[in-house]
This record gives structure tokens, C-alpha cells and sequence, in this order.
């Protein structure tokens, strides 16, 4: 009994953080005022120019400025993320991975954004995927939506842009993710590659897997590990992003953006930029803040945040088990679906 | 008593929390073996063949006991694992 009361209190403790962090974003949300203030600004308003040190100040500054604003976002989004993978029922999902074409799409689609926030389950996935028989369309399209997509990225992405910016993301993710899958498994290529995994899956017999659930409080714990392991994993690149995207907060000149970064040209930069230039996660939604807040295009600006999947890092962890033709395959179609989305939704929101 | 087989799954090379999951485990193992229980912990490529045609699509770490996945995506307590190595020497 008395074992039953403190795992009760423990539990009740975790909820009563959680619940303190949801409401902190709630309150900062009602109460935040819609300021449009520039980074360059503050640095001007503070008259530092005079001096050399400011070359030596602005990283500090930008990620002391970056995060008084968005520390509460981050707490959200890394808390929300850990939940969300804890509580997600990873079993149910991994069963049905297997079985056809249909349900493996759909899941890859609805699942792809909760199960990868950490890019070390998202190779191997991929893998499995393909061996349990699902065949190479559903991983690929899982593969393109995992990055694009993720929970972390999209609350981020919300927050700190604009919820517009975050659907619409969504939407071409998912988009971009079918027609790349579909694409690829019908090429001679990618049909090889299916062959070759499909052999092994044939003789499958059912998996034995009975997963032990420990209790609520414990699990609420691993909840809050897996946050903090998250965070662990990805800040310090996020924050090495921030240094440089100081840099360019101060340095690249309104004009520039205006005219690079807006129209047709805008979006092919954009897209061009957005992938093979590596950016951490979550770094591409603090730049692609600054640039839009410069003069960038909404167009471009989707473009420049779709990037994400055609990335070389990704690319390089696939090549070890696709060809590399069908990498190139996917690379290309998504950023040709970049290219177009990013116009379509330019014209349409009239900012291109 | 029966020998009890603990895997754990995890992709190569080996992530950050299929370390700790592994960590974890041995950390029972050594604890049981002390006590006259017999384990044998084995590490599996959760890429390889013989591992998804076994038990399908799996989230790295996952653990099997006597080749049943018991732990999926998570990293659990060396307590917990010894709990779980011990019901399965019954």
C-alpha cells in the first residue's frame, strides 16, 4: 500500500511540472506582446557599434536574446516530445508496419512525426521497414516526413514563425512524402532494392513481442529522461547555429534579402540553400526566422524549411542501405516538391 | 535452472541509449550471475535479417528475454531487467 502511495505522488509530481510548464507557455502566450523588434536594432539601440568588441559580443547577445524569448517554447517542445514517445504505443504501430502498402503509408505518415525525434531511431526504421515487407515506398515517404515533420520542428516552427508557416509545412511534407514514395517504388531501382529485402520477409513467422509496461510514474519519469536526453543531443548544435545565425542577423543587409530571397529566384535559392547546407535541427527555424523578418518570402521561406530531409547527413545514413540512385532519386523529387510547393504557396498567400 | 537469453537490439553503431540500455542490462546480468542465475547477454544488429525476420519492425533499444521483446524504445532500470531475467528463470 505504502509502495502504491508514493509511486502516486511521484506520478502526481511529474503531472504537476508538466502541467506548470503548459501553463507558463499559455501565460507567455496571452501575454506576449507581438514585437517585431529586429536584432540589429537592439544592437544599434544599445550603440555598441563604436566599439570592436561588438564582433566578439553578438553570438552572446543573439543567444542571450534567442532565448529569453524561447526557453519556455524549447522547455515546451523537448517535455511534449518526450511524452509524446513514451506514450506513444510504439508496439501497435511497429505490427502493422508490415502489413501492405496502404497501411504502411499511412502510417509512416501519421507515425514518422512522434517516433523520430532523435534521427538514431530514424535510419534504423527505415531499415526495418523495408525488411518487415512494407516495401520501399512507405520508407521512403517515412524517411522524407520524419525530418520534415517532427513534432519538435513543427511546435518550433509554430511558435516562433507562425502557425501558417507550421500547417502548411505539415501538409507539403506529407505530400512531398507520398509522391516521393510512390515515385521511388516504381523505378527499376527502388523495385530491386524491395526484391532483395522481400526475400527475407517471406518467411517471417509472427513476431513474439509482449512489451512490459512499467508503472504510470515511471514511465512519466522516462518521459522526462527522454526530453532531457533530446535536448542533450541537440542544443549545443542549436546553440553553435545561434552563433552563426547572430552573425548573419547582423551582418546580411535587408536589400540582400529582398532581393535574393523573394520571387521565383528567391525560391530556388531558398531551396538550394535550405538542403545540402546542413543545418542542426531546429537552427532552420531560428534562421529562416531572421531572413523572413528581413524581407524573405513566405514562398521562400517554405522552401528554405523543407530543406531539412535532403540534407547530406541523411543522405550519407541512407546510402548504407538504399543505392545510392534511389538517395538521388528521393533527394531530387524532394527538392523539386520544395521548389514547386514553395512557389504554389507563394502565389497563393500573395508573398512570393 | 534454465539459461536465460537476453538480447539487446540496437542499430551499428551503437546509439547513445542502446549503450545505456545495454549498460543496464549487463549491470542485472552481473548481479544474477552472483547469485547463481544463468544469463547470457547477446547484442543484435537491429538492421540485420535475422533480427527483423524474428521480430519484425522494432524502435532502437529494444530488449527480448528468452527471445521475446519485452522492452521497446526505452531504456530501463538494471532493477527492472533483473526482475524481468529472474521471471523468465522460472
Amino acid at each position: 500500500m505504502k509502495e502504491k502511495t508514493k509511486r502516486n505522488i511521484r506520478a502526481g509530481l511529474i503531472l504537476a511540472f508538466m502541467f506548470v510548464i503548459m501553463g507558463l507557455m499559455v501565460y507567455s502566450r496571452v501575454t506576449a506582446k507581438p514585437s517585431k523588434e529586429i536584432f540589429k536594432e537592439k544592437l544599434d539601440k544599445l550603440g555598441l557599434w563604436e566599439s570592436p568588441l561588438v564582433y566578439l559580443a553578438i553570438p552572446a547577445l543573439y543567444i542571450a536574446d534567442y532565448f529569453s524569448h524561447a526557453w519556455i517554447c524549447l522547455l515546451f517542445a523537448f517535455s511534449v516530445a518526450g511524452l509524446i514517445y513514451e506514450f506513444v504505443p510504439k508496439e501497435t504501430i511497429t505490427r502493422y508496419m508490415g502489413r501492405g502498402k496502404a497501411v504502411g503509408y499511412a502510417l509512416a505518415l501519421l507515425m514518422a512525426p512522434f517516433l523520430t525525434v532523435c534521427s538514431c531511431t530514424m535510419v534504423p526504421l527505415f531499415g526495418g521497414i523495408l525488411y518487415a515487407g512494407a516495401g520501399i515506398g512507405p520508407a521512403i515517404s517515412f524517411l522524407l516526413m520524419a525530418p520534415a515533420a517532427n513534432i519538435l520542428t513543427i511546435l518550433m516552427t509554430g511558435e516562433m514563425i507562425s502557425w501558417e508557416i507550421a500547417g502548411v509545412r505539415i501538409l507539403v511534407s506529407v505530400a512531398v512524402a507520398i509522391i516521393a514514395g510512390l515515385i521511388v517504388s516504381t523505378t527499376p531501382w527502388g523495385k530491386t532494392i524491395e526484391k532483395e529485402f522481400q526475400l527475407a520477409s517471406s518467411a517471417r513467422s509472427s513476431a513474439r513481442v509482449e512489451i512490459v509496461k512499467p508503472p504510470l510514474d515511471e514511465r512519466l519519469w522516462s518521459a522526462l529522461k527522454f526530453a532531457g536526453y533530446l535536448a542533450k543531443q541537440i542544443l549545443p548544435f542549436f546553440i553553435v547555429g545561434l552563433i552563426v545565425v547572430g552573425y548573419l542577423s547582423a551582418f546580411i543587409p535587408e536589400k540582400v534579402v529582398e532581393t535574393y530571397l523573394t520571387g521565383v529566384t528567391g525560391v530556388l535559392i531558398a531551396s538550394v540553400l535550405g538542403g545540402p547546407l546542413y543545418t542542426p535541427t531546429l537552427v532552420e527555424v531560428a534562421l529562416g526566422q531572421e531572413l523572413w523578418s528581413k524581407g524573405m518570402s513566405k514562398g521562400a521561406l517554405l522552401s528554405w524549411l523543407m530543406g531539412q530531409p535532403y540534407d547530406f547527413a541523411n543522405a550519407m545514413a541512407v546510402s548504407r542501405i538504399a543505392k545510392w540512385k534511389v538517395v538521388a532519386t528521393y533527394m531530387v523529387i524532394a527538392w523539386a516538391g520544395s521548389v514547386t510547393f514553395g512557389l504554389l504557396y507563394g502565389f497563393l498567400s500573395g508573398s512570393l | 535452472m534454465k539459461e536465460v537469453k537476453v538480447e539487446v537490439i540496437g542499430p551499428e553503431p551503437s546509439c547513445v541509449r542502446c549503450q545505456a540500455a545495454k549498460k543496464a542490462v549487463e549491470k542485472a546480468a552481473e548481479k544474477l550471475k552472483q547469485a547463481g542465475f544463468m544469463v547470457k547477454v547477446e547484442k543484435a544488429n537491429i538492421m540485420s535479417r535475422e533480427i527483423v525476420q524474428k521480430y519484425g519492425v522494432l524502435v532502437s533499444p529494444s530488449i527480448a528475454i528468452n527471445n521475446t521483446i519485452k522492452i521497446m524504445g526505452r531504456v530501463p532500470s538494471p532493477e527492472e531487467v533483473e526482475k524481468l531475467i529472474m521471471e523468465a528463470a522460472r
